[in-house]
């Protein structure tokens, strides 16, 4: 195996593009609703969508952004999100490939940035952090929503065990505790912190990753083993699907 | 498909972070400083070191 960690990356979302678009659990949500409402408040003049893989952050913002750049490693996916934004009659929506260790922008190009389930995906979460701050101005809202590990070391490892048979590219879900931190090494000062819990349904979940029945059945068996501790904080359910922790941070 | 040139020139180079200039007959984007040239594919720019194809050096 000689591929890179972004080469796995793009050949997974990019043969998913259009179900990324298409998923409800990424399609909706209070969150999106909570990054709606900052850009709503904010009027940013240029908007970041960081990651924007469905597009779902960027349609939300191109409603309350003069412009909104949305940026993805996986450019099946931003071609989606373009031609999607297009058919919503959003013209203020543009896009780019690239990683977002080494974004393509100048210091402080953007007054809004959002960043929706994404980070975990990224090969350095600290130097992507450092971009988010570097291309935003000072003072202006960054969002960031992903999933989050728990605290405890046996759920932690749970999740990111069936994080990974599910979607090779899967890095890390970071815990809340990791992000605190990270956000302040990268020079962001927290604002916000919001909690949310989300069922991921087992079918479409794999389905979407397009994971393997190997990889299915690896995942159900770890379930099958899980202590009553695993077993209660996911809320797993017997066709598999369980429930999540993500968090919504606002941070300048 | 074409780009938005107000659009192209927001964008800089990721290696450098100097401005890039269009050559619009290859439709690629230069980065005179890092000597690549990155591609746009599909209306959509790639500012990927890895799919930028390295300038020949300047006489």
């Amino acid at each position: 195996m000689t591929q890179t960690h972004d080469m796995i990356v793009r050949r997974q979302f990019g043969e998913q593009a259009a179900a990324y678009v298409e998923s409800s659990v990424h399609a909706g949500g209070e969150d999106l609703d909570w990054i709606e409402q900052v850009a709503a408040r904010a009027r940013p003049a240029h908007a970041l969508d960081l990651g924007t893989g469905g597009g779902h952050v960027a349609y939300r913002l191109a409603r309350q952004a003069g412009r909104v750049t949305a940026s993805d490693l996986a450019g099946e996916m931003v071609a989606a999100v373009l031609a999607t934004a297009e058919g919503k009659g959003l013209a203020n929506v543009a896009g780019e490939i690239a990683p977002a260790e080494a974004l393509p922008f100048a210091d402080a190009a953007f007054d809004l940035l959002a960043c929706r389930f994404s980070a975990h995906h990224w090969r350095d979460f600290e130097a992507g952090l450092r971009e988010a701050r570097r291309v935003l101005a000072s003072g202006a809202p960054a969002l960031f929503v992903d999933v989050v590990a728990p605290e405890r070391p046996s759920l932690d490892m749970h999740l990111q065990a069936v994080e990974l048979l599910r979607d090779p590219s899967h890095v890390r879900d970071y815990r809340v505790s990791e992000w605190i931190a990270a956000l302040g090494r990268a020079g962001f000062e927290i604002r916000d912190l919001r909690s949310l819990r989300l069922r991921m349904d087992f079918p479409s979940w794999t389905a979407r990753m397009r994971t393997s029945e190997l990889h299915v059945a690896a995942i159900r068996s770890l379930q099958s083993l899980a202590s009553a501790d695993v077993a209660g904080h996911f809320a797993l359910e017997a066709d598999g699907s369980f429930t999540i922790d993500t968090v919504a941070i606002e941070a300048i | 498909m074409s780009v938005d040139p107000d659009y192209l020139a927001l964008l800089v180079c990721p290696i450098s972070r100097t401005p890039l200039r269009l050559d619009a007959e290859r439709n690629e984007l230069i980065s005179d400083a890092a000597r690549l040239a990155y591609p746009i594919r599909e209306g959509v720019p790639v500012l990927l070191v890895e799919a930028a194809r390295p300038l020949a050096e300047q006489a």
